[in-house]
């Protein structure tokens, strides 16, 4: 008893004075903290609510009320699955007074194959996903997608966070790795590759590459910046020079490879002859290259079987070589269980997910967060460092990653948890009284209204203009480009180039070509993540760019046509027609001074367009224009509304 | 990279004090241009420079010749290679260092292609190629000394333009624009001009990674719309539009009454903005105004699609920056010589010169010459050997990385005034050696910047254009 007593006072001591751990809050296991007693008991509905709530007393702050069932049915469709609901959805949980109608509704949303691929993009940011190489010409890289479409098949059956990563970081070396194992570890395929580069410069890029990885596995499951020790010991968080070399020979023994995956159908074979028969019949251009047959292979990372011996480069030169180092981790860090002599990326991988690691579970719940509320409980996702920013609830956070490893890692369970909260359930209207004392909404007095993603503003016009292919996997898709801008861009590669016809045209966003130097420019206008790095966090700006984007881009264009003519087909008065638009597009009815504006629109434009018939032609791209013209201008004033692609 | 740490509340009372104080000088600009961003307003606020001495450049013209242009041909005569040509490099200058293509063994020295002449009061030693630029040679400060750390176009692009070697660091005229904000209401503060085929590595360098969006370099062309979606859609004439416009504005500003959300203001300020855009952009590719001499003195009517469309893109910089644009990028691709140089350069430098020369003394006329900044440079320059053949008229040179030269104009530079040496042979600087870092740290001084102090905080740390060094180049200001 006495024994154990001094060991729990004097071990965490001789750590700090012996300088190998530090007192810094993210290095000691997360623990249960007492929310203490609230005031006001009735508002919490679990751990999560108490918990902020206890904050919120301390600073004398009320929560806010919930947000109406219309909101919360259009933030849940945003934040799990990336699409409206549909004005049925809508009227049927408005309509269902049972209490486990909420309860139910995440469920279904839960269940749906459109969480992976929504919660996928948000990896796919992590894991610096492209379609192309990067680098000199950025040529295409055909295979990649098989590792998206693991992320979502992964997400969708809720695969949990520890097996996820295990197989993302050493899939290869699991006994009789299946195939999803071994495109699991596409996860490492992703960097920039200088295929094209002058070939004296590959070992230089080989290493480039490892330390890419080594960088990336530090941040998106320690949250650190330990790349920054890769010049010299790092200058705020107990990572030395040496250490980062250590990490760093986990990765250098590793070779790229392509293995057999399932093959394609017929179409894309088809799709290539037509593509190849195009190419050949127009005259060839410098630097175009000639369509390529449909792969079927999978971008994998293998361990090599020789050992390759690592080194500290001297400040970070890979021409100037140190000591020789093995794999390891940073002593600061629990210690890593190694199954042989030298440890393994396996060994790392599951060092990694030891539920004693005190960083791996807070990361992952930190983003869970900050997926659902706009922010995460620390803001800086990628950086759990010294220099990185206090959590606003240390408490909170530790209760989400203990929770995390409670059930398992299931993400889905952690989602279901906080959605099923006070805290996520409140309006996100802003108040005065906290516009002063807390506008960045840190405290969680209420919930966070923000902007979409990129993709999502696409899938929302997609899908409420009934245009949206509902299609899951496969090939990225390439929608068309300006012809002037693909030679202004020099695209070199062919693949850019095809526009991709019929229904792949209307495929989520999730399934655009991503080419590293040339992002598609309507997901670059929402600020899609740059694919170059990896992004845990992406800005949310507001420019006329977008406003141009949205009211002029040819595809946004075609939603709107999509819509307006549907609006117009509609037998009932305009009144009507407009609240129909309303509830496809926003999930809900319109004010009737909205409909006013609205009405005067049409009635303005109906006079215009029949003193123009030839515009109204071509705007609708009919002969028949009666009556579409201006339905086509209602449809385009809603997708430029604010509130179409903001969360509320 | 530094650190700064600031709350974030304070942040956003700075800024609502920035944006109601408009004539707080450097930032300020910046605050009230064309966009906001949640970024900005969030816990990754920026320090922002204050201005420590007077600018002497309001915004400044990039050319970016890329692929390598040879300095020994066109800026760095080396009468020496004509005495030892058709020998092979030293052992000493070969040894550790790694080349992209050539051989030691195979590679044999090679003279000049083309003479060279004294240009102006200066006597600034030029290629005979280059009248035009020469013509201005007393405006120039060139830098004969510049080297950088890659021999591969890919990565030494990146590094030219963003001063680190792997994608994911904004460009130099993304920090510019970040730093400074645009004077224009109806532009963006970066754009992005392209004769030919762009950089090998396409947005990377003219993009603004993890700055805000806004920073990013916008592509500009010359005819058609001059940038992307400006026009409106087919079949929605100019009174349809402003009449949605005013339907988009009333139905945003009945949902600020019920959710007061600044961000629906922004949204309001956006569409506004847009729509002066769409107004005003057109009018800016419109060069009829344009006199004839001018015209004439770019060569916009040249035969050549190449030759008209880097001059009209020359007079196209001017116009920008006479509209407040803060930072104009003018690629020109096709230098990567490595056979034919002879042919080549002849060939390009027709392309480049007159429009370049004529950049400048229209600036200078206009009185613009004073506050813009011209530099022209390159990811690289070439080896004083050839590229593993004997030399003559066929042969090219390769990659080469410890030398190049690049030049300033304008914008506070120093005039008529050569930076640095080479060694004999043009291999390495033997005096003032100015990495492309160095370079950088110059022009944001020539922008008022401590290079130190533009820092923008990203993954919880604060990062630089300068982030691996940089140095004023003294010697270059004038």
């Amino acid at each position: 008893m006495l024994r154990s007593w001094l060991v729990m006072l004097v071990l965490p001591l001789l750590a700090v004075a012996d300088g190998t751990a530090t007192d810094h809050w993210s290095f000691s296991p997360p623990r249960r903290h007492e929310p203490g007693v609230l005031r006001d008991g009735s508002w919490s509905r679990c751990e999560i609510d108490r918990l902020v709530l206890a904050r919120l007393e301390a600073e004398a702050l009320r929560p806010s009320p919930p947000a109406d069932r219309g909101t919360l049915i259009r933030r849940l469709h945003l934040d799990l699955v990336g699409l409206p609901p549909s004005p049925a959805e809508v009227d049927a949980f408005l309509a269902d007074s049972n209490p486990d109608a909420y309860d139910k509704l995440v469920d279904r949303l839960l269940a749906s194959p459109r969480f992976g691929e929504r919660w996928a993009r948000h990896w796919l940011d992590l894991a610096r996903y492209a379609d192309s190489n990067g680098y000199e010409d950025d040529r295409f890289r055909p295979d990649a997608w098989r590792y998206r479409d693991w992320v979502v098949e992964s997400i969708h059956r809720d695969q949990p966070f520890d097996e996820f990563t295990v197989e993302q970081i050493a899939g290869d070396l699991l006994e009789n790795a299946t195939y999803e194992q071994q495109v699991a570890t596409g996860f490492h395929r992703m960097p920039p590759a200088n295929k094209v580069g002058v070939a004296s410069n590959q070992e230089e890029f080989r290493i480039k590459t490892a330390k890419e990885r080594t960088n990336t596995t530090g941040s998106v499951w320690l949250g650190l910046t330990v790349g920054c020790a890769e010049c010299h010991d790092h200058k705020y968080d107990p990572i030395s020079q040496r250490e980062y070399y250590e990490l760093f020979a986990f990765f250098n023994s590793t070779d790229e490879a392509e293995i057999d995956a399932p093959p394609l159908g017929e179409s894309h074979h088809r799709k290539y002859r037509e593509a190849l028969a195009a190419y050949r019949s127009k005259p060839r251009e410098n630097g175009n290259n000639e369509p390529q047959p449909p792969s079927s292979k999978a971008l994998v990372l293998l361990e090599r079987e020789q050992r390759r011996v690592s080194h500290v480069h001297l400040r970070g030169s890979f021409l100037d070589k140190g000591q020789t180092v093995t794999p390891g981790v940073p002593h600061s860090l629990p210690e890593l269980r190694r199954r042989g002599e030298t440890a393994d990326r396996l060994d790392l991988a599951r060092w990694i997910v030891d539920p004693l690691h005190p960083l791996t579970a807070r990361v992952e719940a930190n983003r869970i967060w900050q997926r659902l509320f706009g922010r995460g409980l620390v803001s800086s996702p990628e950086n759990f460092g010294i220099e990185g920013p206090r959590p606003s609830h240390p408490a909170l956070l530790d209760w989400l990653a203990l929770r995390l490893l409670e059930r398992g890692w299931s993400r889905k369970s952690m989602v279901r948890e906080i959605v099923r909260s006070s805290t996520y359930r409140q309006s996100s209207r802003p108040r005065q009284d906290l516009a002063r004392v807390d506008p960045g909404n840190r405290l969680l007095a209420r919930q966070s209204r923000f902007a979409v993603e990129a993709e999502i503003v696409r899938d929302l016009t997609l899908a409420s203009s009934g245009l949206l292919e509902p299609a899951i996997g496969g090939p990225s898709v390439q929608p068309p480009l300006p012809t002037s801008l693909a030679s202004a861009t020099a695209l070199k590669n062919e693949r850019f180039r095809e526009e991709d016809t019929g229904a792949d045209r209307y495929r989520r966003g999730l399934y655009i070509n991503v080419q590293r130097t040339f992002l598609y420019p309507a997901l670059k206008a929402f600020d899609a993540a740059d694919p170059n790095v990896s992004c845990a966090r992406r800005e949310r700006s507001s420019s006329p760019l977008q406003a141009l984007t949205l009211l002029n881009e040819p595809s946004f264009v075609e939603c709107a046509r999509a819509l307006g003519r549907h609006l117009a087909q509609l037998p009932c008065g305009s009144g009507a027609r407009i609240e129909h638009a309303f509830r496809r597009c926003l999930g809900r009815a319109p004010e009737s001074a909205e409909v006013d504006v609205l009405r005067d629109l049409v009635e303005q434009l109906d006079r215009l367009y029949t003193l123009r018939p030839q515009d109204a032609r071509e705007l609708t791209g009919e002969d028949d224009t009666s009556d579409t013209a201006p339905w086509i201008a209602v449809a385009r004033t809603i997708y430029n509304l604010e509130e179409l692609i903001t969360r509320e | 990279m530094t650190s700064t740490r600031t709350t974030e509340d304070t942040l956003r009372a700075t800024r609502r004090a920035f944006l109601t104080s408009s004539a707080s000088g450097l930032g300020a600009a910046a605050l009230a241009s064309l966009i906001t961003t949640d970024h900005v307003m969030g816990a990754d606020r920026p320090t922002r420079p204050t201005p420590h001495f007077p600018p002497r450049a309001r915004a400044a013209i990039f050319i970016f010749l890329a692929g390598g242009t040879s300095q020994l041909e066109l800026f760095d005569p080396k009468p020496k290679l004509r005495e030892l040509t058709g020998q092979k490099l030293p052992e000493s200058f070969t040894k550790k260092e790694r080349f992209a293509f050539i051989e030691p063994e195979k590679a044999r020295i090679m003279p000049s292609r083309f003479g060279f002449r004294r240009y102006g009061d200066c006597g600034m030693e030029m290629s005979e190629l280059l009248p035009g630029i020469g013509a201005v040679a007393d405006r120039i400060t060139l830098v004969r000394s510049t080297h950088t750390d890659s021999f591969d176009h890919g990565p030494a692009e990146i590094l030219f333009a963003t001063g680190d070697d792997s994608p994911g660091r904004p460009s130099a005229g993304a920090w510019i624009s970040y730093g400074l904000g645009s004077e224009s209401r109806e532009l963006p503060s970066y754009v992005v001009l392209m004769t030919g085929r762009g950089p090998v590595s396409r947005s990377l360098t003219w993009g603004n990674a993890f700055l805000p969006n806004a920073h990013a370099g916008v592509l500009f062309r010359q005819t058609g719309e001059p940038l992307l979606n400006l026009s409106n859609p087919p079949g929605v004439p100019v009174e349809a539009q402003r009449a949605q416009l005013d339907a988009i504005r009333e139905l945003n500003r009945q949902r600020f009454k019920k959710v007061p959300d600044p961000r629906i203001t922004d949204r309001i300020e956006a569409y506004e903005l847009a729509f002066r855009m769409q107004a005003s952009a057109p009018g800016l590719i419109d060069l009829r105004g344009e006199s004839a001499r001018t015209h004439e003195e770019y060569g916009t009517g040249r035969p050549g699609a190449e030759e008209a469309g880097f001059a009209t893109n020359c007079l196209l910089a001017r116009r920008l920056v006479e509209r407040g644009v803060r930072f104009v990028s003018l690629f020109h691709r096709r230098w990567d010589h490595h056979s034919g140089i002879q042919e080549k350069l002849r060939k390009n430098c027709h392309i480049v010169d007159r429009p370049i020369g004529a950049l400048i003394r229209d600036l200078e006329q206009r009185g613009l010459l004073d506050d813009t900044l011209v530099v022209c440079g390159t990811e690289f320059g070439r080896t004083p050997v050839t590229q593993n053949s004997s030399p003559g008229p066929g042969a090219g040179r390769d990659h080469h990385r410890l030398a190049f030269t690049t030049w300033m104009a304008g914008g506070g530079a120093r005039r008529g005034h050569v930076v640095g040496a080479t060694d004999e042979l043009g291999w390495r600087p033997v005096e003032n050696a100015v990495h492309v870092h160095d370079l950088y740290a110059t022009i944001l001084h020539l922008f008022g910047i401590r290079h130190e102090e533009l820092t923008f905080r990203h993954r919880g740390l604060d990062f630089r254009l300068t982030d691996q060094g940089g140095r004023v180049v003294e010697d270059a200001l004038a």
